[in-house]
C-alpha cells in the first residue's frame, strides 16, 4: 500500500528552523508543510506590504529554504507554504533567487493567486453580498471603510494543480494550514474530490503538523518535564496511506510522540469536534482513536468526514484604534501595594490629562496578569510578594491619545512609591487590526495556479 | 471527599480564534474521565472564571480520547490585538482552568 510521508516544519511566523533542515536531511520526507499565518498575520503583512512594496510576507521562509533547499532537491522533497501572505509574487521572485544561487536551475515554483480580496468588497457587495459576521456581532457598514486586508480560506484544488505541473516549491497566501498537508495526500494517493472520511483525514494529518513542535512534545501539559531533549525538539512527521495514519518524528531529535501528546494538538482550536468546518470537507473527530504502536509512533484513527460546505471563509482585518502598554517594576517589602499605588497616579494624572480610552486594563505581572480572575489573592500570598510589574495597557481611537500615558511612567521612579524599576525603554503605541470573520460564496472567488521554471 | 486542584487528575491544552477561547481537557486516567464529566460541568467551569468568560460555555464529550473540548466565547478581553490583556490569545487559559477546585478521592472513586 502507498504510503506519503510528511512532514510539518514551522509552526507559526517567527518559529525556529532547526528542525525543519533536520527533518528534510533525516526524516524520510516526500513532502514538508509549513504553516506562517495565524488569523491576524495577513493584517500585519498588508500594514508592511503599504509601507515597502517588496515586503509582506514571511522572509522566514526565505532563510529556511536557504538553509534546506539544496538537502531537499538531492532528497527529492517537496516544500509547500503559505509564506507568500500578502505579497506571493515578491516571495516567488526571492526564492527563486536562491534557487539560482545554489545552482538548481530547470526547478520549478508554483503559487496561487487570488485569496486576497481587499479589493474585491465593493464588487461583492454590489452582488448582494452581505458579509454578515459569523460570531454575529457588529455592523458591517461601521468596519467596510476602515478594512486593512480581506483573505479568503481556500482548499486543495489550486494546489493540486501546483503539484501536478511539477512545481519543488508551492507558495500560497491564505490556503488553509491543514490543505497545505491534505494537497499532495490527495495527489499522490488520487483521493476523491467525495471522498469525504479521506480528505477529513488528511486536514487531521495537516492538523495534528501545523503547528510543528506542539505536535511533538512542545507545549505538553501531560508531562513537559519528561521530554527528551528539548533544545533539539523535533517536529512531527505523518505517515499517510488509505488504511493508516501514523504520526511520528525524525531519528536523532528531542520530542516525543505519544498518545498524550497527539491528543493536547488534536482539538487545539477546534471548537465542535463532530463538527470541524474546512474549505476541503467537514471533519469529525468525536470518536477517534490514538494507539501507541511503538516508540514516538501514533496509529490515529476513527476520522469520519462529511460533505463540504458551499461556503468560504472570508476573513477581514480592519482598523479598530491604538494600544500601548507600560511596566514598571517593584520589590518588597509591600510591592503589591507600591505598584498599586503607582497605577492609581497614573490613573489620576491620565484623568486630568483627560485621556479618551476605549479600554483600560491594569495587572500586575508576577501576580495574577495571566490567571486574572483565578489568580490567587489570598492576602498573605500577596502581602508577601517578592516583586511584581505593574502593567498598565490602554487602547483609544486617536494616537495620541494612547501616547499621553507613555512620558508618564519612567518619572514614577523618583516621584513614586519607592524602589521603582523602569525597563525596556519608552513603551511603543501599536495599532490595533480587529478582526472580522465572514462566510462568501465559492463561486466568488477566482484563485489561480501559475508556475515559473527556474533558468 | 477531598477538593484538589483539576490538574492532579487531568491535562490540556488552550487556544484561540478570535474572542473565543477553547481549553481541550483529558483524563490522566481511564478512571478520572467519568470523575471529570461528573465534576465539570458547564455550570462550574462558569463559577470559575466569573468574569474572565463573558459569554457562553459549551462542553463537548470525546470518550474515545477520554477528552472534553469547552468552548468559551468573549472570553479573552476582545480576542486577538483587541484585548489589552498581557495573554491575548489565552495560552495560559488551560493552566487558569486546571486551577478549578474539584471534589476527589481516590480510595472512593476506584
Amino acid at each position: 500500500m502507498k504510503k506519503v510521508i510528511i512532514g510539518g516544519g514551522q509552526g507559526f511566523w517567527g518559529d525556529s528552523n532547526d528542525a525543519a533542515v533536520h527533518m528534510v536531511k533525516h526524516g524520510g520526507l516526500d513532502y514538508m508543510a509549513c504553516d506562517y499565518l495565524a488569523e491576524l498575520t495577513l493584517s500585519i503583512m498588508a500594514r508592511q506590504k503599504l509601507r515597502n512594496p517588496q515586503a509582506g510576507y514571511a522572509r522566514d521562509f526565505l532563510g529556511l529554504l536557504n538553509e534546506c533547499i539544496t538537502d531537499a532537491q538531492d532528497k527529492g522533497v517537496r516544500i509547500l507554504s503559505n509564506a507568500g501572505g500578502m505579497n506571493i509574487e515578491a516571495c516567488v521572485k526571492e526564492i527563486g533567487s536562491i534557487f539560482r544561487s545554489k545552482g538548481l536551475s530547470g526547478r520549478k515554483i508554483g503559487y496561487v493567486l487570488g485569496d486576497d480580496m481587499t479589493g474585491e468588497i465593493d464588487r461583492m457587495i454590489a452582488e448582494g453580498i452581505t458579509f454578515d459576521n459569523i460570531d454575529g456581532v457588529g455592523d458591517f457598514n461601521e468596519i467596510k471603510d476602515k478594512i486593512v486586508n480581506a483573505n479568503v480560506y481556500y482548499g486543495h484544488e489550486p494546489i493540486i494543480e501546483c503539484l501536478s505541473g511539477d512545481a519543488d516549491v508551492i507558495v500560497t497566501g491564505r490556503a488553509t494550514d491543514s490543505t497545505l498537508f491534505l494537497s499532495p495526500l490527495m495527489y499522490e494517493l488520487g483521493i476523491k474530490e467525495d471522498d469525504w472520511t479521506n480528505i477529513a483525514r488528511g486536514i487531521m494529518t495537516g492538523h495534528l503538523l501545523e503547528c510543528g513542535g506542539q505536535g511533538a512534545g512542545g507545549n505538553f501539559d501531560y508531562g513537559w518535564r519528561d521530554v527528551p531533549d528539548m533544545d533539539n525538539l523535533g517536529f512531527p512527521i505523518a505517515e499517510f496511506s488509505m488504511n493508516d495514519l501514523i504520526i511520528t518524528k525524525a531519528p536523532n531529535c528531542g520530542g516525543l510522540i505519544t498518545e498524550q501528546s497527539c491528543k493536547e494538538q488534536l482539538l487545539y482550536e477546534i471548537h465542535n469536534p463532530a463538527s470541524y468546518v474546512t474549505p476541503d470537507a467537514i471533519a469529525d473527530i468525536s470518536k477517534a482513536t490514538l494507539t501507541q504502536v511503538g516508540k514516538d509512533r501514533v496509529a490515529v484513527g476513527g476520522i469520519q468526514g462529511k460533505k463540504r460546505t458551499d461556503t468560504l471563509k472570508l476573513s477581514i482585518g480592519y482598523h479598530a484604534g491604538y494600544k500601548v502598554s507600560t511596566m514598571l517594576s517593584f520589590a518588597w517589602p509591600d510591592a503589591y501595594e507600591k505598584a498599586q499605588k503607582a497605577a492609581d497616579i497614573l490613573m489620576k494624572k491620565m484623568k486630568r490629562k483627560n485621556l479618551k480610552a476605549e479600554d483600560i486594563r491594569i495587572d500586575y505581572i508576577g501576580l495574577n496578569s495571566l490567571h486574572l480572575g483565578v489568580a490567587n489573592m489570598d492576602p498573605s500570598h500577596v502581602k508577601d510578594l517578592n516583586e511584581v510589574v505593574l502593567r498598565v495597557a490602554i487602547r483609544t481611537k486617536d494616537k495620541h491619545e494612547a501616547e499621553k500615558i507613555i512620558p508618564e511612567v519612567a518619572p514614577l521612579q523618583l516621584n513614586g512609591p519607592p524602589g521603582a524599576s523602569f525597563f525596556g525603554g519608552r513603551a511603543k503605541v501599536q495599532e490595533v487590526i480587529g478582526l472580522w470573520p465572514t462566510l462568501i460564496p465559492r463561486d466568488s472567488v477566482k484563485l489561480t495556479s501559475n508556475i515559473i521554471t527556474i533558468e | 471527599m477531598a477538593e484538589i486542584y483539576l490538574n492532579q487528575i487531568a491535562h490540556g491544552r488552550s487556544g484561540d480564534k478570535g474572542d473565543t477561547s477553547n481549553v481541550c481537557i483529558f483524563a490522566r486516567k481511564p478512571e478520572y474521565y467519568e470523575v471529570i464529566k461528573r465534576e465539570v460541568t458547564v455550570q462550574k467551569v462558569h463559577e470559575h472564571f466569573g468574569d474572565m468568560v463573558q459569554g457562553e460555555i459549551v462542553r463537548y464529550e470525546i470518550p474515545s480520547l477520554l477528552g472534553f473540548n469547552f468552548v468559551m466565547k468573549h472570553a479573552l478581553g476582545g480576542g486577538a490585538t483587541l484585548s489589552l490583556r498581557l495573554d491575548s490569545l489565552g495560552k495560559s487559559m488551560g493552566s487558569a482552568f486546571m486551577r478549578m477546585k474539584i471534589n476527589f478521592d481516590e480510595a472512593q472513586e476506584n
